[in-house]
């Protein structure tokens, strides 16, 4: 009798033991968390802005499957911002009418410093996980922060990939090559091009040939671009672009038979946005751009922890999509998951307390979705070092991992990029 | 007829998309597609004009920039619905076709649609000028109540006018899609260019809005080139207004013509 009560009592034990992180859960998941997500639904930047939100669902539904954040269900109050006025005062209806403490967003460059202005106006906490303008965290506002690198990080690995893996394989000293900088007149544009103006100059003594700003939302013809560009024949094009203007530059650079040994760009729209293979299949081939990994990303190179989260975060791109993580799932999915951890960490979403919590996480490279860490400065900066970023580059429809080397299985090619008959 | 259409652009938009989809799921050619879609934007414009416009045309210029601003913003937002926010390029063989010339290259695309454009224009200018349709279209447009006192149907014209209208800027639409992406807001990057163009040239004036095109592109490609890209819109539009102050009709219109109708 007394020997059937133990094993009845062992039975529950285990049954208790094995069923208590599921309870646990479906207790933690009784009530809901609500942030706010403001993106480009609709206007020229729709396109992003949809696949950015599709990122921040995906990866919203993984956090949920894992017990969400502070033990509540995440929830969003998805609000559309086409334009900064609209980012303004959508900002401002998420946090009044919804009642929101946190806003995420949005996207570009056009539109955060909008949109966090009004937050902080409110005290709320803007999390931004994609716009790259520098001026974002250097305005003295506490309720700010940035997963993405900022522009002058984007600026800074182009001329680092220019000056260390180009100029050697041109055979040139990166003193020697001659560089033209071309870019859409945002802040996004101007952020990148300026930086790696600065860097290219005044480190490398890089010399540069042009300078050459547009109005991405007005641009229809480059031509007279390109026949300056011509005469000045530079070695690198420096183009930053949206995804209207770059394929037109790329198209009318093969009319005027325009021949420069590389182009390189930075960011998930332009030429980093699968519309660009889309549009030219592969006549597209040989453009580098800077972004988070692709195809050809050596996902063992990471740490252990990063390894399983990339691989869990792939899989759920996959499911959703069929396809593999494109630049705007994984800069809005990785951003969110690192404010999951935030959360966590705080328990609230008191300012001082978030802010604590924020500047207190320290992961190194290689541990989150992307390859990437954390370690905020106190201006709420992700720092660039630990945004791990990657070359990319168009081979045949696809946009391949070339750079960093041990990063990936693929190897750059058409260096220099040679007539434009010859790029197959 | 006097209205400002400022969903101009969003036709052209549509045109786009129907070439994107024509050559994409049954092979049209964008040029074989012209023939089609000039009556398919044709009755369109009929559609358009007896569900939107018929209500505005006498209405205050304001009620018609409302309205059709309006329309701009619903056929957006439809084409977004409908086909997303991707840019669909279409790449028919003569996209990547080369002419060179000398030192300069044109498309073929590019050039065939300038051809074909300024083939339309000038039987458009034919048909206003030498038929009497034509001559009933303009002179409805130079003072509607006097074309009313001599028994001119002029609900007829302007649902005529308007449909002609849409008409052309559909075949637009088509043929500029081999050099541009389709997107849903692909018209607002032509439609402010299109507006110098029209100013400039004369209001209602067809060869005048020819030759203001050609010299909005010449300022364009000149400005760029000499000084600077950022500055091409600084430059046709300092054209625009010196034109506005000096000759309020535009290049070609007639003197007075801007006020008539009014």
């Amino acid at each position: 009798m007394r020997h059937r009560s133990t094993r009845s009592l062992t039975v529950l034990a285990l049954l208790a033991t094995l069923l208590a992180p599921a309870l646990a859960q479906a207790q933690q998941l009784t009530g809901e968390y609500k942030i706010g997500v403001l993106e480009p639904l609709t206007g020229p930047l729709a396109g992003e802005g949809k696949r950015h939100l599709e990122g921040y669902e995906i990866v919203r539904d993984m956090i949920n499957e894992r017990g969400g954040v502070m033990g509540k269900k995440l929830v969003f109050a998805v609000a559309d911002a086409p334009d900064p006025t609209a980012a303004a005062s959508e900002a401002t209806r998420l946090i009044t009418r919804e009642g929101v403490r946190i806003i995420t967003g949005t996207f570009s460059s056009r539109l955060c410093g909008a949109a966090s202005e009004a937050a902080a106006r409110h005290n709320v906490i803007y999390w931004e996980t994609s716009c790259v303008d520098p001026r974002f965290t250097r305005r003295g506002l506490r309720t700010v922060f940035r997963t993405e690198i900022d522009a002058t990080g984007f600026g800074w690995y182009n001329i680092e990939f220019i000056a260390k893996h180009l100029a050697p394989r041109f055979g040139k000293k990166p003193a020697e090559l001659k560089i033209a900088f071309l870019s859409e007149d945002s802040s996004y544009g101007q952020g990148v091009t300026e930086s790696a103006r600065q860097r290219a100059k005044q480190e490398f003594g890089m010399q540069e040939v042009a300078v050459e700003y547009y109005s991405f939302t007005a641009i229809n013809d480059f031509t007279p671009i390109i026949v300056k560009f011509k005469q000045l024949n530079p070695d690198v094009v420096h183009h930053i672009g949206y995804t209207n203007d770059a394929p037109l530059f790329w198209r009318q650079a093969r009319e005027q038979n325009f021949l420069f040994k590389a182009l390189v760009h930075a960011g998930a729209t332009g030429y980093g946005s699968p519309d660009f293979g889309k549009a030219l299949g592969a006549d597209a081939n040989g453009v580098f751009a800077l972004l988070e990994p692709g195809p050809g990303f050596r996902i063992e190179a990471l740490r252990p922890d990063g390894q399983k989260l990339e691989r869990e975060f792939r899989e759920a791109v996959r499911k959703r999509t069929g396809s593999y993580p494109l630049g705007g799932h994984q800069l809005a999915g990785g951003g969110l998951w690192i404010l999951k951890l935030v959360l966590d960490r705080a328990r609230s979403d008191e300012l001082d307390k978030f802010r604590a919590a924020a500047l207190s996480l320290d992961l190194p490279v290689g541990s989150l979705i992307n390859g990437w860490g954390v370690k905020f400065a106190d201006n709420g900066q992700n720092a660039n070092e630990r945004v791990q970023h990657y070359m990319l580059q168009w081979q045949d429809g696809v946009l391949v991992t070339v750079w960093p080397e041990e990063f990936t299985t693929y190897r750059a090619k058409w260096i220099p990029l040679g007539p434009w008959d010859a790029r197959r | 007829m006097r209205i400002v259409n400022f969903a101009h652009g969003e036709f052209l938009m549509l045109g786009m998309y129907l070439a994107f989809w024509s050559f994409t799921l049954w092979g049209v050619d964008p040029y074989a597609l012209l023939v089609a879609s000039l009556p398919g934007f044709f009755l369109v414009g009929l559609l358009t004009y007896l569900v939107v416009m018929r209500g505005v045309v006498r209405a205050s210029h304001n009620v018609q920039i409302f309205t059709t601003v309006g329309l701009s913003i619903l056929l957006q937002n439809a084409a977004l619905v409908l086909w997303t926010g991707d840019f669909r390029v279409l790449r028919p063989w003569h996209s990547s076709v080369v002419l060179r010339l000398g030192a300069t290259a044109f498309n073929l695309s590019q050039v065939v649609a300038f051809g074909i454009a300024v083939a339309l224009t000038l039987a458009l200018f034919a048909f206003t000028k030498w038929t009497h349709t034509g001559r009933v279209m303009r002179a409805t447009a130079q003072d509607r109540e006097a074309a009313t006192l001599m028994g001119i149907d002029t609900e007829r014209v302007y649902r005529l006018t308007f449909a002609i209208g849409i008409a052309c800027v559909g075949a637009a639409g088509v043929l500029v899609s081999p050099l541009y992406a389709a997107y849903p807001t692909a018209g607002l990057q032509f439609v402010l260019l299109a507006y110098v163009v029209v100013v400039l040239g004369g209001l209602g004036d067809m060869v005048g809005a020819l030759v203001g095109s050609l010299i909005v592109a010449l300022v364009e490609v000149v400005g760029s080139y000499f000084v600077g890209t950022a500055w091409k819109e600084v430059l046709y539009f300092l054209l625009f207004i010196a034109v506005l102050i000096f000759r309020p009709a535009g290049l070609f219109g007639q003197r007075g013509a801007e006020l008539i109708g009014a």
